[in-house]
């Protein structure tokens, strides 16, 4: 069976064979070993070494925690801007995204002014706590579609950039 | 203990700290009464409660934080004692009188301790008079930039702002440079306003290189205060603590000795009871500053509890009731080493960014030395309306070493999906030499972990190789893999029938 998974717009493909009592997984040239061990739960053997991951399929991704490690993937249909999460690490480098539903404490940047990475863009207040968000990517502000004090959610883009 | 130091108490708090205070409620067989907003309606604390009551919409201000609310539900429900947890009232003085005039006990300190060391610039104006070492800088707040400025150029850059009614690392920032004086002040009234509704600021010094140490005391109301030792609470990210440890490896038995000294002192300065913290800021040198007094229990109380055997939830109970601190307390030493880890809604892999949803799974560690306090569970919401702690791990050893390589294990075994959290970054924070040495300063995560690469997609490709076992498994039912492996021990023995010895 293949499947496909979207990590920062990356395409995974895998290859999953049925094995008597184990599936065998396929990436390029590695091959992994994998049994459930119990509900969401299995052990996974590659390169010799073996480790417990969790993982669970919910809303058209796929969540996994490798020792304490998450990580989410987009499934087949996901608009991909959802798998890896917030902004700044994964999606698009074009669009600021506030991290969760907040109010725009700040703008720190104008229209058209030219930006570079990791300058701070906008603070914005979710949890009681002030987090500034910082540009990507080196570039220029093509549109701000927020104004201090707005409310924001995760969804509409504060700030949109044209990357250099 | 006898029957029933109170009739019933009602936590006034939510999450992991209010089913704590439950269970200590428990060993003393007092009923318990949970109040809750209604997101938290199915939420673990209202569970773990004897009885459960809602008192209004999600926003703190109308339940959580509402103390009419709150009173009213204590006497209709026949509590006469309210425990606040940390965070939301635990700190407002309001509660305790609110409590005095509805003839309820408040555990925790009387209201003019806790307003004293509620202002964090009258409070140091007083442990100074008291003889108690402090960090140079303004005497009290500021109301112009350039009192700022002027008591910057005094002190010598860098300089710290911090909020007058503040605490968790709210309304803190610091400058390095003149230039950046102005927009840290705006930035910290601003965050000081939001979180307090106070944007009093004020300035000292900024001490690097320092270590937090804090030092946990009790008094009760017979004339008996004790510290039991000090926490090390230096690995911090926004100036908020996430891994404590207890002892500190920079303590030598003298120096613990004159601290807790002086954190007696302050206690007995401020008219203090029931249990507090009392902070300090401890240099290169060896030479400790008065920070401040927190006048609740500490989210991380539970390190103590593991390494002195104390119970300071039941001390807490015990002193709000008009008894003695309990006689065991007073020969309290320090025995191995208890770490905790802060399991909170954040993103550790960028910038600790909060995270909200479901728990998709939820599974514990668990094994010797291995406690868990946690006010989640599978199926748990997250929302972004209160603080976004999920739980705490807690291991104790008979050394540092073995603590910590016990709660390397732990992070690892405790599984969470759905939310993200920083369990992997503390796994990284506890293997790096730097803390294995025992060299932990406040700018530890600063120093040692801004450049720790990950090797991203090495994960997601496993995780897209278990992601797809998973998808296969959904689509097509598969017999359990070690069924076949294990032989059944009824296929082992023979031929047998019932009410027969096998041997014949």
């Amino acid at each position: 069976m293949i499947d496909q998974f979207l990590y920062q717009n990356n395409i995974i493909e895998t290859n999953t064979e049925l094995q008597a009592d184990y599936y065998e997984i396929t990436i390029g040239e590695n091959k992994y070993r994998i049994e459930e061990i119990c509900g969401g739960k299995y052990e996974v053997e590659f390169n010799g070494t073996k480790s417990t991951v969790c993982c669970v399929i919910k809303n058209n991704k796929s969540f996994i925690d490798i020792d304490g490690l998450l990580i989410e993937l987009g499934l087949p249909g996901d608009d991909g801007n959802n798998a890896g999460g917030a902004a700044g690490l994964v999606g698009e480098k074009d669009k600021i995204f506030a991290p969760m539903p907040g109010k725009i404490v700040k703008l720190l940047v104008k229209d058209g002014e030219k930006v570079k990475v990791k300058q701070p863009l906008v603070i914005v207040e979710a949890m009681k706590m002030e987090h500034q968000i910082n540009s990507p990517s080196d570039g220029k502000v093509k549109s701000i579609n927020f104004s201090d004090g707005d409310q924001v959610d995760t969804e509409t883009p504060i700030i949109e950039l044209d990357i250099e | 203990m006898g029957k029933g130091l109170f009739n019933k108490i009602l936590i006034a708090n939510r999450g992991e700290i209010a089913v704590r205070i439950m269970n200590g409620c428990r060993l003393l067989g007092i009923p318990t009464l949970a109040v809750y907003s209604t997101v938290d309606k199915n939420a673990v604390h209202v569970r773990t409660a004897d009885e459960a009551v809602e008192i209004g919409p999600p926003p703190p201000n109308e339940s959580y934080l509402a103390i009419d609310k709150i009173i009213e539900a204590a006497g209709k429900h026949n509590c006469d004692a309210i425990h606040p947890g940390y965070g939301f009232l635990a700190e407002n003085p309001r509660l305790p009188e609110a409590c005095e005039k509805a003839g309820i006990i408040f555990i925790g300190p009387p209201s003019d301790a806790m307003r004293l060391m509620g202002n964090k610039v009258e409070s140091r104006i007083k442990m100074a008079d008291a003889g108690v070492p402090l960090i140079p800088g303004m005497k009290s707040a500021g109301a112009s930039i350039e009192q700022f400025r002027d008591a910057a150029g005094k002190a010598g850059y860098p300089v710290l702002i911090k909020a007058a009614a503040g605490g968790g690392g709210k309304g803190m920032r610091i400058v390095k440079k003149a230039e950046d004086l102005q927009a840290s002040v705006e930035a910290a009234k601003r965050e000081a306003k939001n979180a307090f509704g106070d944007d009093t600021v004020y300035l000292e010094k900024y001490i690097e290189d320092p270590r937090h140490i804090e030092f946990q005391v009790l008094a009760d109301n017979h004339g008996h205060t004790v510290h039991l030792f000090e926490r090390e609470c230096s690995i911090q990210r926004r100036h908020q603590k996430i891994i404590e440890e207890t002892p500190s490896t920079a303590l030598t038995d003298e120096v613990r000795k004159k601290m807790g000294e002086a954190a007696v002192r302050v206690t007995e300065a401020a008219g203090y009871r029931n249990a507090g913290t009392v902070e300090f800021l401890f240099d290169k040198n060896s030479n400790f500053y008065f920070l401040e007094m927190n006048t609740r229990l500490q989210v991380e109380h539970p390190v103590t509890e593991l390494v002195t055997g104390v119970d300071l939830v039941v001390e807490q109970i015990r002193i709000a009731a008009g008894l003695e601190i309990s006689a065991y307390v007073h020969k309290a030493t320090q025995r191995g080493h208890a770490i905790e880890c802060r399991i909170y809604a954040e993103d550790g892999e960028n910038n600790f960014l909060p995270s909200s949803g479901d728990i998709l799974y939820y599974e514990e560690p668990t094994g010797p030395g291995i406690r868990v306090d946690s006010g989640v569970t599978g199926n748990s919401v997250v929302g972004v309306e209160y603080d976004p702690i999920l739980a705490k791990l807690i291991t104790y050893a008979p050394d540092r070493d073995l603590a910590t390589a016990k709660m390397i294990n732990a992070l690892k075994d405790y599984k969470i999906l759905g939310i993200k959290t920083s369990r992997k970054f503390m796994i990284e924070v506890l293997g790096h030499p730097e803390f294995k040495a025992g060299r932990t300063y406040t700018n530890f995560i600063e120093r040692y972990m801004s450049d720790r690469k990950i090797d991203f997609d090495a994960a997601a490709e496993m995780a897209a190789a278990v992601s797809s076992a998973a998808m296969m498994k959904s689509s097509k039912s598969v017999s359990a893999g070690k069924k076949a492996l294990m032989p059944s021990p009824w296929q082992t023995i023979g031929p047998w029938e019932i009410g027969r010895s096998i041997s014949k």
